[in-house]
C-alpha cells in the first residue's frame, strides 16, 4: 500500500527528507517513516532487505548501502515489529562482483553474524520465472523464492550518478540487483525498460536511502535519510537532488507509465532544496567527461583506450 | 645487430601493459603471446602479434621465441619459469618472484642450472624520479638518509584497476592466500622494499603492523619499520583500501630532505597519450625496465633486478609476517 495524500481531489505520494542528528540513524529512520505516516502491516514475520552493493567498494564511497544503516534499521523493525523477525538481507552476482566476496567485504558477514539475520545470494536461489512488459518490450524476470515468499520488502539504495545513458542510480535501479542473472550487462541496450519490468515484478514495499555518504562528483557526508512508498517518486526527488532534470530519465517517465508510483510527490520534512545544495553535483567537466565517455563505449574506443 | 624474440606469457592486467610496450622496444620484436582467454588473444592479434597459444607450454615450444614475459599470477610463476629455464628461454618474470621463498629458490636454480639469463620486473627501479633519488643518495647531495618513507596507497585488485572506469570482474585467484602468497605486502610491498633495498642495502630487521579492513583473510594494509644494514630506518605504508593512488618516497637526510612521487595524469592526458602515441606516461617505467632487459640480452650482461633481488624481498616480506606487533590493544 501506498502512503498518499490527496491534493485538489488529486491522490500525490509523500517523501519524506530527515537529516540524522547526534548520530542516531534509528531514530532518523524512524522520524522519516512518521513522516510518511507509515505503520507496517500487522502479521509480518518475514522480512527482505536490498541494500546497494556494488562491486567491492565500501560504504565511504558512497556507492554502497552502510552495513551500520542497515544495522539500524533492522533494529527498528525489531522494535516496531517484532523481535523474532526473520529477516534476509539480500544481493545477486554481477558481471563485476561476487555476492560472497561483497557480503565478507563490506561487513555484511559481520552485521549477519552479530544481528542473527540471513545473507541470501539471489543468484543461488531457488526461483519462479513470471513474464512481464515495460514498453514494447517483454522480459522473463526470474523472482528469487526469497523475495517472493517476504512479507515486507524495504528497498535501501543510495544516490548515485551513473555512466550508463540511464543516469540515476536509486530506489529503481537498486532493485535491478534483485535480477538473480549475474551478466546483467545483457540488458543493457534495454536497460530502462528492464529496470521497469524487474520492479514490476519484485514488488518492494518500502524504499528508504541511505543518503549518509552521497557520492555524486566524489564522496560526501551528507546526513540524508529519505523515506517513500513510491519508488518513482522518491526517485523523482533523488534526481532533483543530484541535479539532474527528472524529464530527461526516461525510465522514470516509463515507470510512471506502468503504474509503479507517481511522478509528482509531496515532500515532508527538512527542505528537499537544502540537501541538493549540499550534494555533490558534477560539474562542466565532469559532464563532458561522462558524455566522452558514452561517445567511447558507443563507438568501441572505449576498449581500444584500455577504458573498459 | 642481435633482435631479441619475444614471448608473451598471461595477458591479464600487467601483461596488457606489457603487449603495448613490446610495440615499442628496439631490437625485440613480439613473436608469440599466450593466455587462456581467447578474448584476451585476440587483443594480442590485433596489436600485430601472428603467433597466439592458449597454453604456455606451446609458446614455449616455439623456435622462434628465445626470451618470454611471464606475467602470470603468482601461483604460476614457479612452474612456468622453471618450465621456461629447461626450454631455454631468457626470462623477464613480473613481481613477486614467487608466493614463498622455497619456490623462489627454485626458479633461480633452474634458471642458473640452464643458464639462461632471469630479470624481476620491478618498474620502479626505472621510474626517472625514482632513479633521480637514487643519483641523489649516491652523490651525496642528501647527507646520510636517517629516515625514509615509502608509502604506496593504491586501489589494489578489489577496487577500481588504475586505468578502468568501469569496474573489472576480480580473478577468483585474488581472494586466495594460498594462491598469492600474501596480501597487499606481498603486492604493493615488494615494490617499494625492493627500491628501498636498491637505495639502503640489506635490510637487517622488520617488524610489521597489518590491516584487515576487507575482512579477508590477507592483509590489506600493512605498516613495517625497517633497519638498513648502514642505519638508515625505513618506514613503509602500503594499502589496497583506496579508490585513489598514491605513491611516494621521501627521504629526510643530514643535510636536507627530498622527495619524489608517481601519479597518474588526470584521465583527458591519459586518453591523449593513448590515443597519440599508443601508450600513457603513467607505465613508462615498464617500458624502460623492458627496453634495459632487452639491452643487457644482445650485450650478454647480467639484467637487474635479479631473481636473488627477487628472493631478497621475499625474505624481508617473510620477516614482517612473522615479525607481527599489535598496537589495537594497550
Amino acid at each position: 500500500m501506498r502512503n498518499l495524500q490527496t491534493v485538489d481531489g488529486i491522490f500525490l505520494s509523500l517523501v519524506s527528507f530527515a537529516q540524522i542528528k547526534n548520530s542516531n540513524i534509528t531514530e532518523t529512520i524512524d522520524d522519516s517513516l512518521d513522516l510518511i505516516n507509515h505503520e507496517f502491516p500487522e502479521n509480518i514475520q518475514n522480512v527482505v532487505i536490498k541494500p546497494n552493493l556494488c562491486y567491492y567498494w565500501d560504504y565511504t564511497t558512497g556507492q554502497t548501502t552502510d552495513p551500520n544503516f542497515v544495522a539500524a534499521l533492522i533494529d527498528l523493525l525489531r522494535t516496531k515489529i517484532s523481535p523474532n523477525l526473520e529477516i534476509s538481507i539480500v544481493e545477486s552476482d554481477a558481471s563485476a562482483m561476487r555476492c560472497r566476496y561483497a557480503f565478507k567485504m563490506l561487513s555484511y558477514e559481520k552485521l549477519a553474524n552479530s544481528y542473527n539475520v540471513n545473507l541470501v545470494n539471489l543468484s543461488e536461489d531457488q526461483y519462479e520465472t513470471l513474464c512481464t512488459t515495460a514498453g514494447t518490450y517483454s522480459f522473463k524476470i526470474m523472482v528469487p523464492k526469497t523475495i517472493q515468499e517476504a512479507d515486507l520488502r524495504i528497498n535501501v539504495p543510495k544516490i548515485k550518478y551513473t555512466m550508463e545513458p540511464i543516469k540515476l542510480t536509486c530506489a529503481l535501479k537498486n532493485i535491478f540487483g534483485c535480477n538473480p542473472y549475474p551478466q546483467k550487462f545483457k540488458y543493457h541496450s534495454k536497460l530502462g525498460e528492464a529496470i521497469v519490468a524487474i520492479n514490476k515484478a519484485m514488488n518492494f514495499n518500502l524504499h528508504i536511502i541511505d543518503g549518509v555518504i552521497v557520492s555524486g562528483i566524489q564522496p560526501r557526508r551528507l546526513g540524508l535519510v529519505m523515506a517513500s512508498t513510491d519508488p518513482v517518486a522518491i526517485d523523482k526527488a533523488a534526481a532533483e537532488i543530484a541535479g539532474l532534470n527528472p524529464k530527461t530519465i526516461k525510465y522514470l517517465q516509463l515507470a510512471k507509465k506502468e503504474g509503479l508510483g507517481n511522478t509528482t510527490f509531496i515532500p515532508k520534512g527538512e527542505p528537499l532544496e537544502y540537501f541538493k545544495s549540499k550534494y555533490p553535483k558534477k560539474n562542466l567537466q565532469a559532464k563532458l567527461m561522462s558524455k566522452a565517455y558514452s561517445i567511447a563505449v558507443q563507438t568501441g574506443l572505449s576498449k581500444k583506450l584500455g577504458l573498459e | 645487430m642481435e633482435k631479441i624474440r619475444l614471448g608473451l606469457i598471461g595477458l591479464g592486467y600487467i601483461g596488457k601493459i606489457h603487449l603495448r610496450h613490446c610495440q615499442r622496444l628496439a631490437n625485440a620484436k613480439l613473436m608469440a603471446a599466450s593466455d587462456l582467454s581467447k578474448k584476451a588473444l585476440k587483443i594480442a592479434n590485433d596489436a600485430g602479434v601472428k603467433k597466439t597459444y592458449t597454453n604456455y607450454e606451446q609458446l614455449l615450444r616455439d623456435s622462434d621465441v628465445d626470451t618470454v614475459i611471464i606475467a602470470l599470477p603468482t601461483h604460476l610463476h614457479t612452474q612456468c619459469a622453471k618450465q621456461a629455464a629447461e626450454a631455454k628461454k631468457r626470462i623477464f618474470l613480473e613481481k613477486p618472484i614467487a608466493r614463498n621463498i622455497k619456490e623462489a629458490k627454485e626458479i633461480i636454480l633452474a634458471a642458473r642450472k640452464n643458464n639462461v639469463k632471469l630479470m624481476m620486473g620491478y618498474p620502479l627501479r626505472f621510474n626517472p624520479a625514482f632513479c633521480k633519488l637514487k643519483e641523489r643518495i649516491d652523490d651525496g647531495t642528501l647527507g646520510e638518509i636517517e629516515i625514509a618513507n615509502a608509502t604506496y596507497i593504491s586501489t589494489g585488485p578489489f577496487m577500481h584497476r588504475a586505468e578502468a572506469h568501469t569496474p573489472l570482474p576480480v580473478p577468483e585467484w585474488w581472494f586466495n592466500k594460498e594462491l598469492t602468497g600474501g596480501g597487499t605486502l606481498i603486492d604493493l610491498g615488494s615494490h617499494v622494499i625492493n627500491l628501498l633495498r636498491w637505495y639502503f642495502g640489506e635490510i637487517i630487521n622488520v617488524k610489521s603492523h597489518l590491516g584487515y579492513r576487507f575482512n579477508l583473510d590477507f592483509e590489506d594494509s600493512a605498516t613495517c619499520i625497517a633497519k638498513f644494514e648502514h642505519g638508515t630506518l625505513g618506514v613503509i605504508n602500503v594499502g589496497w583500501f583506496s579508490q585513489g593512488y598514491h605513491l611516494k618516497i621521501g627521504l629526510h637526510g643530514s643535510v636536507r630532505s627530498f622527495s619524489a612521487n608517481h601519479s597518474p595524469s588526470n584521465p583527458i592526458t591519459t586518453v591523449i597519450q593513448t590515443l597519440t602515441k599508443g601508450y600513457s606516461k603513467f607505465h613508462e617505467g615498464h617500458f624502460i625496465e623492458l627496453q634495459h632487459f632487452v639491452n643487457c640480452l644482445i650485450k650478454d650482461r647480467s639484467p637487474s633486478p635479479s631473481g636473488e633481488d627477487g628472493l631478497g624481498d621475499l625474505q624481508v616480506i617473510e620477516q614482517a609476517y612473522r615479525n607481527q606487533i599489535r598496537i589495537d590493544q594497550p
